[in-house]
């Protein structure tokens, strides 16, 4: 079953753009990324999944039903982590997570707890004298403390420490192996790849390409890295090879063919290193954007 | 009921601070009143006024020498206050939540819009009722010393009290409505007090004159005439139904509005 149906969905600010026609479907139980550069309509996009915004178009549903219609009744089943929080700021961080919990259909206190002691978060304290980093924290126990079935993050990681990152990772996968579908918007794709099973790419309000993340990693190129004495860069220069550079005694290049034809070429020199390795995301998005 | 108790709390020290700011102005008010009290002096030198003026200042219907004449006369400072507080309150309530930028949150749980825009009507009009009350204890005490007061006098501070009710609920109906409709959130509470005090004036204008008489069904402040509260101790019916059609409209108007736009972060 598919979660999240987004169907020609579009969405301008007057006549600015924020999205235009965009189509996908995240499946239950995995975590989708959605990547691309700030401006690009992730947030537009989320904000529509919420019914913080009206589509001009286009219709989203979640659990198969509209985001508009059913809004109230879909998000007692969605945790929503924005890129940046706002609470009011006077309340202490204990009543302001008792007060989200309130709006719940069950008994949210024990997981409440649990989700505060595992992200070492000071429940005590006021909102507005919390840092940055420990309001996310708030934000990340408000979000998962009704045990949501899906999880709507957006650039999640602003302003956690690497140490907090990890935490809230294996946070992440847990609730996914506990059944919970993760919807995962954010332009750090090391983060992306290191937690998705599909990614969606966006550029300036369109879908450019929907995959698995092992396909655009392997199908697409090879990163090859050859270090030898001598070595002549046109030699390599075949179909196929893009990003050729020369870079003292090294030579490295994308590679996208049959891989024979490449392995054929290197053994024609006496090499001193070689390495052929799966691109990142990063230089995969790079050639995406250009 | 988790909202409207928030929100209660959230707005009590707005509460307080408007309590004081009424208190004082009964203190200082009424002590004036000391120097007014039974002096014929005073009397002459009103005669001598133009009537525009009089009008102006609501003088001409009241006696400035008896304490309900005098209490007639700061019946329209009370009404000025009590609806600045309450149209504040209103537009506020609603817009604090785009300003500072926690409808990502609010807005993001599991809960109507109309049910939000209720909770904060009602927790708005709680603090409406609570600071009349203030108003009308602190008028009570204030009052106390002065040997006139009879029960001619608390009857009809009874019922400029139910009138200044129906105007805050107005006013607050009114905020209420462009917190909800407006777009530029930060403008709200500016255009309700600019309408407020637009209508504030409207009001002694169409007192000044019997040809702009008409221009009293567009201000509020005119609905309730203290003048015919305190010699005819009644309500105009056609004005109680305007206060009721204004409060539903707007009301309707805020619910249909806020449930069918786009909310700016």
């Amino acid at each position: 079953m598919s979660i999240i149906e987004v169907t020609n969905l579009s969405k301008y600010y007057g006549k600015a753009r924020g999205i235009e026609d965009v189509s996908f479907n995240v499946e239950e139980g995995e975590i989708f990324g959605f990547i691309g550069p700030n401006g690009a309509g992730k947030s537009t996009t989320i904000r529509l999944f919420l019914a913080l915004i009206y589509p001009t178009s286009g219709q989203a549903k979640i659990f198969g039903k509209d985001c508009i219609e059913f809004g109230p009744e879909i998000r007692q089943q969605i945790g929503y982590l924005p890129s940046e929080v706002f609470y009011y700021d006077k309340m202490k961080v204990i009543d302001l997570l008792k007060y989200s919990a309130s709006f719940y259909d069950r008994d949210c206190t024990q997981r409440m707890h649990e989700l505060a002691d595992y992200m070492e978060l000071d429940v005590k304290r006021k909102i507005n004298d919390l840092s940055y980093g420990n309001k996310k924290k708030v934000g990340i126990v408000q979000g998962l403390l009704h045990q949501p079935k899906l999880i709507v993050l957006d650039e999640p990681t602003s302003g956690l420490d690497p140490l907090m990152q990890q935490k809230f990772f294996s946070l992440i996968r847990d609730e996914n192996e506990r059944g919970a579908t993760v919807f995962f918007s954010s332009h750090i794709l090391d983060e992306v790849q290191r937690l998705c099973s599909r990614v969606a790419i966006i550029k300036d309000g369109g879908i450019i390409t929907i995959e698995d993340i092992k396909t655009l990693q392997k199908d697409n190129y090879k990163k090859v890295n050859i270090v030898a004495n001598g070595l002549d860069a046109a030699h390599f220069d075949v179909e196929g090879v893009t990003n050729l550079r020369r870079d003292d005694g090294a030579v490295q290049f994308f590679y996208k063919g049959d891989i024979n034809v490449i392995t054929r070429l290197i053994s024609e020199h006496d090499i001193a290193d070689l390495d052929i390795e799966d691109p990142t995301l990063e230089e995969i998005f790079i050639h995406y954007y250009q | 009921m988790n909202i409207f108790l928030r929100e209660l709390r959230a707005n009590l020290k707005s509460l307080i601070i408007w309590g004081v700011i009424v208190s004082l102005f009964v203190a200082v008010g009424f002590s004036k009143f000391t120097a007014y009290e039974g002096n014929p002096e005073l009397l002459a030198i009103l005669d001598e006024m133009p009537p525009a003026i009089l009008s102006a200042f609501n003088f001409e219907a009241f006696n400035l020498t008896t304490i309900s004449g005098f209490y007639g006369v700061m019946f329209s400072y009370f009404a000025l206050i009590l609806s600045v507080a309450a149209v504040m309150w209103g537009s506020d309530i609603i817009t604090k939540e785009e300003r500072d930028k926690t409808v990502e949150f609010s807005l993001t749980l599991p809960v109507r819009r109309g049910k939000v825009v209720t909770a904060k009507t009602l927790a708005a009009a709680v603090n409406c009722i609570g600071l009349l009350l203030i108003t009308w204890g602190a008028v009570l005490v204030g009052t106390s010393y002065f040997e006139s007061t009879n029960s001619d006098y608390y009857q009809f501070v009874a019922l400029t009290m139910v009138a200044l009710f129906l105007l805050q609920m107005i006013f607050l109906a009114i905020g209420v409505f462009l917190g909800c409709t407006l777009k530029h959130y930060k403008r709200a509470t500016s255009v309700a007090v600019a309408i407020l005090l637009g209508t504030f004036f409207l009001s002694i204008i169409s007192g000044m004159n019997e040809n702009l008489a008409f221009l009293q069904y567009l201000s509020p402040f005119k609905y309730f005439d203290p003048a015919s509260l305190l010699h005819e101790a009644t309500f105009d019916p056609v004005f109680l139904l305007l206060t009721a059609v204004i409060v539903i409209a707007c009301v309707a108007g805020a619910h249909f509005t806020y449930a069918r736009r786009d909310l700016y972060i």
